[in-house]
C-alpha cells in the first residue's frame, strides 16, 4: 500500500493543448479515488503519466513522498488494466498473469501458484489455460486485473477498463474490482468518463475539467453538494434557474415573483447580481391538480411552506424506476424524477404545481 | 364460390439450378493455367528428353545432375547463403520495423518508400553501386557472404512489408506498454512479447528471403561466386537437358519451401486471431 502525490502536474501536447494544468491531487493509502471527467479532460494523461509512459513538462509524481518521475514504467512498481484488451496474444491466461514474475526470474511454481490463485480471485480459475481470444471481453479484463496484480504492486491504476464491455458485465465487473481492491486495499486509481461506475465503487470521486481537479469528495459529496456549475452538471442531471439576488446576507434570492431562502454562501454577491440555482430532479416534487382528497402525482399535495409554481407538463421519458418528466413552470424548464407507478397518470399538457424546498436549491461558484 | 388461389400442390419440387461456367470465364480460366502449366510441363519433357547411348534418356540427367560434386556444393552454398541473409535481415529489420511502429511512426511513410527501392532500382545499378563500397572490405569482399549483405537490400522490401502488416495487425502500443508495466525492458518486450506474436511474419518474410538468395543470379555470376543459379546456367550452355533437369529440381524445392511455409503458418496462431483478442 502506497499514498500517492501529483504535485502541479502540467502537460501541453502538440498544437497547444493543455491536457493537465497544474493538476493537484492526493490518494491515501489503500484508498480508491476515481478520475470523473469528460473526454479530454486530462484523466487519462494523468494516469499515464503516474504510470510512467508519458512525461509531464513539470510538477511531481510522489508515491510515499518519493517521486518516480525519473524512473521508467517498468521499475515503478505499478500495475494498470488499459482500456482496450492488452492480453499477450501468444500467451494463456495463466502465462499472462505469471508474466510479471516471470520477468522478475521467480521460480516457475512460485509464478504457477500465483497465477492460479489471482485467477481464482477473478472468478477465472477454470480458464487457465484458455488464449485470449478464447476468452470474452469481460474475461480478458479479468485476466488483465489479475496480471496487474500478480508482483504485488504498490498501486493499482484502471484506465477506464469496462468501457469496452456491455452494460450488464460493466456493472458486475466494477463490483468485482471494488471487492478484489477492499480485499487487497490496494491504493488505486480508477480513470472513467461514466459517473456511475465512479460514485458505486469510489472511496472519493476526483472531477476533471480543462486539466484541473473541479472538486474531489466522497461520492455523496460530489452528488449533493458540487461546489461548480460543471461539476453539477456532469455529475446527474440539474436543473438551472435563473434569479436575482436579494439579501445576501440571509441567503434570499427572487426567482420570478417569489423570494425563497437557498441553501449556500451567497456572501460573494452583491444585491441585485444575478445567480444560477441549482436543483437535481429528484428534489423537484409534481403535485396534479385533482379534487381534494385524491392523491397527486407525486404523493404529496398542498405542501405548505415550499414554493409551488403552476406549470404543465412538457415531456415524460421513462427510465424504469423513475420517470422524468419535464414542466414548463413559473420558474422555468424544469425536470423532475417521479416514481414511474406514479408517473403513470400523467400525460402530456397536464397541468401540475411545481413544489420545491428551498433547501435544496444550492447556488454554486 | 370459387377459392381465389388455387390449392398448394401436395408437394413441390424446386427446378434444380444448373450453375453454367461463362463460356469466356472458363477460356480466361484455361488460358492462364496454360500461361504458366505448358512451360512446366515442357521443362519437365524437356529434362527426361534426348536419347543416351542410343537409349532413351530417362533419369539419366537428373543422376548425373546427383553426381555432379559442384550440384551439392552450388546447391548448399545458396542454402547457406540463404540462411545467413534471412538471419541478417531478420536481425536487422524486425528491431528496426518495432522501433519505428512503437517510437517513430512519422517515419513510416519514409520507410514504406525505401523498402520499395531495391523494386525500383535494377540490381546491375545496385552492384555497380555496392562494388566499389564493399571491395576495401577485402576480408568479406573475397567471400560468398559478401552476398548476404547484398541480400538483404534485396529481401528488405519483402521482410519489412511482411514485418509491418504483422506490426499492423497487433495493438503494439498498448502490448508493449502492458510488458513495460509488467516490469519488462524493451528489449525484452520485443523479445517475449512482439515476436512471438509476429512468428507468421517474420516466417513469410523469410520465406521469401529464401526463395530470393536462392534464385538470384546477376550479382553472384558479376561477382563470380558458384551459386546454385550460376551452376543451373553454366550447366544449361554445355548440356540444355542436364540444365531443364536442375531447373525442374529447383522448382521443387522452391515448392517445398512453399509448402512449408503454408505448413508453419497454419500451426502458428494466425494474425487474424491475434488481432480478435483487441
Amino acid at each position: 500500500m502506497a499514498r500517492v502525490e501529483l504535485r502541479g502536474l502540467h502537460k501541453t501536447f502538440g498544437g497547444g493543448t493543455v491536457a493537465l494544468d497544474r493538476l493537484e491531487l492526493d490518494v491515501a493509502s489503500g484508498e480508491l479515488v476515481s478520475l470523473l471527467g469528460p473526454s479530454g479532460c486530462g484523466k487519462t494523461t494523468a494516469l499515464r503519466i503516474v504510470a510512467g509512459f508519458e512525461t509531464p513538462d513539470a510538477g511531481e509524481v510522489l508515491v510515499d513522498g518519493v517521486d518516480v518521475l525519473g524512473l521508467p514504467a517498468s521499475r515503478r512498481n505499478m500495475g494498470m488494466v488499459f482500456q482496450s484488451y492488452s492480453l499477450f496474444p501468444n500467451m494463456t491466461a495463466k502465462a499472462n498473469v505469471a508474466y510479471p514474475l516471470r520477468i522478475r526470474r521467480r521460480p516457475k511454481a512460485e509464478r504457477e501458484a500465483r497465477a492460479v490463485e489471482l485467477l481464482d480471485l477473478v472468478g477465472l480459475a477454470r480458464q487457465v489455460d484458455r488464449y485470449p481470444h478464447q476468452l470474452s471481453g469481460g474475461q480478458q479484463q479479468r485476466v488483465a486485473l489479475a496480471r496487474a496484480l500478480a508482483h504485488e504492486p504498490a498501486v493499482l491504476l484502471l484506465d477506464e477498463p469496462l468501457s469496452a464491455l456491455d452494460a450488464k458485465v460493466r456493472v458486475q465487473l466494477r463490483e468485482e474490482v471494488r471487492r478484489i481492491q477492499l480485499e487487497l486495499g490496494i491504493t488505486t486509481i480508477y480513470v472513467t468518463h461514466d459517473q456511475e461506475e465512479a460514485l458505486s465503487i469510489s472511496d472519493r470521486v476526483a472531477v476533471l475539467a480543462e486539466g484541473r481537479v473541479e472538486q474531489i469528495g466522497t461520492p455523496a459529496e460530489i452528488y449533493n453538494r458540487p461546489r461548480t456549475p460543471f461539476v453539477a452538471s456532469f455529475v446527474g442531471t440539474v436543473n438551472q434557474i435563473d434569479a436575482v439576488v436579494v439579501s445576501p446576507a440571509e441567503g434570499a434570492v427572487r426567482c420570478g415573483e417569489r423570494v425563497l431562502v437557498v441553501d449556500g454562501d451567497l456572501s460573494g454577491h452583491a444585491q441585485g447580481a444575478d445567480v444560477g440555482l441549482y436543483l437535481r430532479p429528484e428534489d423537484v416534487v409534481l403535485v396534479t391538480d385533482e379534487p381534494e382528497g385524491t392523491p397527486g402525482a407525486s404523493g404529496t399535495s398542498g405542501a405548505s411552506g415550499t414554493s409551488g409554481a403552476s406549470g404543465k407538463v412538457r415531456s415524460i421519458t421513462f427510465l424504469g424506476p423513475v420517470t422524468r418528466v419535464g414542466v414548463d413552470c413559473e420558474l422555468g424548464a424544469l425536470v423532475a424524477d417521479v416514481a414511474s407507478d406514479v408517473a403513470l397518470g400523467l400525460g402530456i399538457g397536464d397541468p401540475v404545481t411545481v413544489v420545491v424546498e428551498p433547501g435544496r436549491m444550492r447556488t454554486l461558484v | 364460390m370459387a377459392a381465389l388461389s388455387p390449392a398448394a400442390p401436395a408437394t413441390v419440387r424446386r427446378p434444380r439450378r444448373r450453375r453454367h461456367l461463362p463460356l469466356w470465364h472458363a477460356f480466361w480460366i484455361l488460358a492462364a493455367a496454360a500461361y504458366f502449366i505448358v512451360p512446366i510441363i515442357s521443362l519437365v519433357q524437356f529434362s527426361f528428353g534426348g536419347r543416351v547411348d542410343g537409349h532413351s534418356a530417362g533419369f539419366h540427367w537428373y543422376a548425373t545432375v546427383f553426381a555432379d560434386p559442384n550440384f551439392a556444393s552450388s546447391f548448399w552454398l545458396s542454402v547457406q547463403i540463404a540462411l545467413e541473409t534471412v538471419a541478417l535481415s531478420i536481425a536487422l529489420l524486425v528491431p528496426t520495423a518495432f522501433w519505428i511502429h512503437l517510437r517513430l511512426p512519422r517515419l513510416r511513410p519514409v520507410m514504406d518508400f525505401v523498402s520499395v527501392l531495391p523494386f525500383v532500382v535494377p540490381p546491375i545499378v545496385l552492384i555497380v553501386g555496392l562494388i566499389p563500397f564493399l571491395q576495401p572490405f577485402t576480408f568479406i569482399y573475397s567471400r560468398p557472404e559478401v552476398l548476404d549483405f547484398i541480400y538483404v537490400v534485396f529481401a528488405m522490401p519483402f521482410l519489412y512489408r511482411s514485418l509491418d502488416a504483422g506490426l499492423r495487425a497487433i495493438n503494439l502500443q498498448t502490448l508493449a506498454e502492458a510488458s513495460a508495466n509488467c516490469g519488462a525492458s524493451t528489449w525484452s518486450t520485443l523479445i517475449r512479447v512482439v515476436v512471438p506474436n509476429l512468428r507468421s511474419a517474420i516466417i513469410g518474410g523469410s520465406f521469401l528471403t529464401v526463395a530470393i538468395a536462392m534464385g538470384e543470379f546477376t550479382i553472384s555470376s558479376l561477382l563470380s561466386f558458384n551459386t546454385f543459379p550460376v551452376y543451373i546456367f553454366n550447366i544449361g550452355q554445355s548440356t540444355s537437358n542436364e540444365a531443364a533437369a536442375l531447373a525442374v529440381i529447383s522448382l521443387l524445392l522452391t515448392w517445398a519451401l512453399m509448402i512449408a511455409l503454408y505448413v508453419v503458418g497454419r500451426g502458428g496462431r494466425t494474425t487474424a486471431q491475434m488481432a480478435a483478442t483487441r
